[in-house]
């Protein structure tokens, strides 16, 4: 029953016109990238960092554009399919439906947990997949230089690729907990949206300050950037370990608040 | 279930019930939408739910569905109380609550085939057929490839109760199932409704139409200002209602006087008056008259209707009051 609900759930987000306008939008980053990279061509001064390694080294766009996105454009997607997942519905007043179908209110949480997954993996893999692809075309590529300017063979390169996968997605799903939280307490899918953005942004400002330092540890923001580890060689645990604990809280709050809202609700 | 099982010696006949509510009430934050609430839905029965506008028809549905928690109270659905027994009744519960809800860029079938996946009773390789068979029941096999959202008001409410009728259900709970629908659409609602019946389905139906209430159902239950007012059987609440004689005449008073003396009650009313028959009978009455010398035009025979009932149990009140029909249903004698 649980895999139907699931199975109709993915489907059901696959097919909505959004969706496939928002995947295509993903799609388009690695290509810009490449091709800009490309366009820029040898001995120019790239932007430092990742950046500075991408000439002829096409492996690391989907990294590099992974990387790039979940500063703004993940969170975006992962909060639009949360909105939709629970607001969306109950503005539709399709929600009333699988309640008295009936669905539980906490399985319907985690099947819309279980959708918001689902399609953030498959959405950071297209996007890595179409990143490998232009990357090499675009950049070629001989195995995969390192930050550490070692360089990996292009099986090593790939699983670097798949972790970071991994990694980036459970930073989306987690925001989209957060934002399946904010999504069971209003009918608006744009207000969900909204407060979930901004949420994004002001974390990134105030990790600007350090005054604030305090706060840092708490925002999923400060996060991001130690990600990037998985691109050093070896890998150093640390901040990306920190980096997935945090995300880790947030996914267990988001929920917690989600099922405490949705248990509760008069739809 | 039967009512007998908790309750103490009671004189009730002990009924099955579909469903049944204790004392419900429903608050948003200062607004008391439904108060005192008792509801007995008997099995089989085909309970028509009447109520002006904001009566709370549409909450006491939701609460009866766990949609809504009620404030005080308790809900027994199918034998089970709710909260906690909603996994086991709901399943054999199919609803159309305030208007279909269906995802606009999907068609018709596949917004049915995403219900049809929530719906526990309904094995997976037979969704595709019951899908068929709810949309060519609710006439809507035609149409079931187009988009939700080019759907007219109809076809959206047919899509509803297609989505409600997925499954044989013990129950199929209706909130104005003919809101937006034309004639040949609540002509089928009707059929639809009596081929539940005759299936041994309790159906609970709210409507505006009286004329369709008291056309197809079996119980009434009227709603004012979130309480029920009267709850029964249609043909009992009808005939407590009594029957009544409408005289026209232009000879009211010495009408009235010649009444008064035979100790029958009468009231002056629009050309003529009306008499209630309650302890004599229309020939006696027009008798009466006669021999007093009253010329008579016309005389008719007015049996209540479920119009007149529902005007005389929510209309007085707001009469009295001065309050505006716009809260009040144009019920009145036809
Ligand atoms: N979500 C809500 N928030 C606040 N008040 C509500 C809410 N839902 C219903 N009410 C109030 O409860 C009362 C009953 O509403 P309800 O929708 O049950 O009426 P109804 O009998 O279904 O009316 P109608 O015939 O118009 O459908 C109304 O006064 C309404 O304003
Ligand atoms: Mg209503």
């Amino acid at each position: 029953m649980i895999t139907r609900q699931f199975g109709s759930e993915v489907r059901w987000m696959l097919r909505r016109p959004r969706t496939i306008i928002g995947l295509f939008g993903l799609v388009l980053v690695p290509i810009i990238i490449s091709f800009g990279i490309w366009t820029a061509g040898e001995g120019s001064d790239g932007p430092p960092g990742l950046g500075a390694i991408l000439q002829g080294n096409g492996m690391v766009v989907p990294i590099f554009t992974l990387f790039l996105s979940l500063n703004l454009l993940l969170p975006l997607v992962a909060s639009i399919w949360a909105a939709d997942g629970l607001a969306g519905e109950a503005q539709h007043g399709t929600l009333r439906g699988l309640l008295v179908a009936p669905v539980s209110r906490v399985r319907l949480l985690f099947v819309k947990l279980f959708g918001l997954t689902a399609m953030s993996l498959f959405a950071v893999t297209l996007m890595a997949v179409v990143g490998i692809i232009a990357g090499t075309a675009f950049l070629g590529t001989n195995g995969m230089m390192t930050l550490s300017g070692t360089t990996l063979t292009t099986g090593e390169g790939l699983l670097r690729i798949a972790l970071f996968i991994i990694l980036v997605t459970f930073q989306m799903v987690s925001i989209g907990a957060v934002a399946l939280a904010v999504s069971a307490t209003t009918e608006h899918p744009l207000v969900v949206q909204a407060a979930t953005m901004t949420t994004i942004i002001v974390f990134q400002v105030l990790g600007q300050f350090s005054s604030l330092d305090w706060l840092h540890p708490f925002l999923i923001t400060t996060g991001f950037p130690g990600l990037i580890d998985v691109m050093r060689d070896p890998i150093p645990t640390g901040q990306i370990w920190d980096s997935t604990l945090l995300a880790g809280c947030y996914l267990l709050i988001g929920t917690g608040l989600a099922a405490m809202r949705l248990i509760t609700k008069d739809s | 279930m039967t009512t007998s099982t908790s309750a103490p010696v009671t004189t009730e006949k002990a009924t099955v019930v579909a469903a049944r509510t204790k004392g419900l009430r429903k608050e948003y934050g200062s607004t008391v939408a439904v108060d005192r609430v008792d509801l007995e839905l008997p099995e089989g029965a085909v309970l028509g739910m009447l109520g002006p506008n904001g009566s709370g028809k549409t909450t006491t549905i939701r609460m009866l569905l766990g949609l809504v928690r009620p404030t005080q109270g308790e809900i027994e659905l199918l034998g089970k109380p709710l909260p906690d027994g909603a996994e086991q009744a709901l399943p054999h519960v199919g609803a159309l609550v305030e208007g279909p809800g269906f995802h606009p860029f999907l068609s018709g079938r596949e917004n049915l085939i995403r219900c049809a996946a929530f719906e526990p009773l309904l094995e997976k390789r037979n969704i595709k057929q019951a899908v068929e068979d709810a949309l060519e029941r609710v006439g809507l096999a035609q149409a079931a490839h187009r988009r939700y959202r080019g759907y007219s008001l109809g076809m959206k409410q047919r899509l509803g109760l297609a989505a409600a009728l997925l499954v044989p259900r013990k129950l199929v709970v209706l909130d104005e199932p003919t809101n937006g629908l034309d004639p040949a659409g609540t002509r089928e609602i009707r059929k639809i409704i009596a081929e539940l019946h005759a299936a041994g389905s309790t159906v609970l139906v709210s409507s505006h139409l009286l004329s369709e209430v008291e056309a197809t159902c079996t119980h009434v239950a009227v709603l004012h200002r979130g309480t029920v007012v009267a709850q029964g059987e249609l043909t009992e609440l009808l005939q407590a209602g009594g029957s009544a004689l409408q005289v026209i005449t232009p000879d009211v008073e010495i009408a009235l006087s010649a009444l008064r003396s035979a100790k029958i009650s009468g009231r002056p009313l629009g050309d003529g008056l009306r008499v209630e028959l309650a302890g004599t009978s229309a020939p006696q009455v027009i008798e009466t008259l006669v021999k007093a010398g009253v010329g008579i035009y016309e005389a008719t025979r007015w049996k209540t209707g479920l119009e007149e009932l529902f005007a005389r149990l929510t209309e007085a009140e707001e009469a009295e009051r001065g309050m505006s029909a716009v809260d009040t249903l144009d019920g009145g004698p036809r």
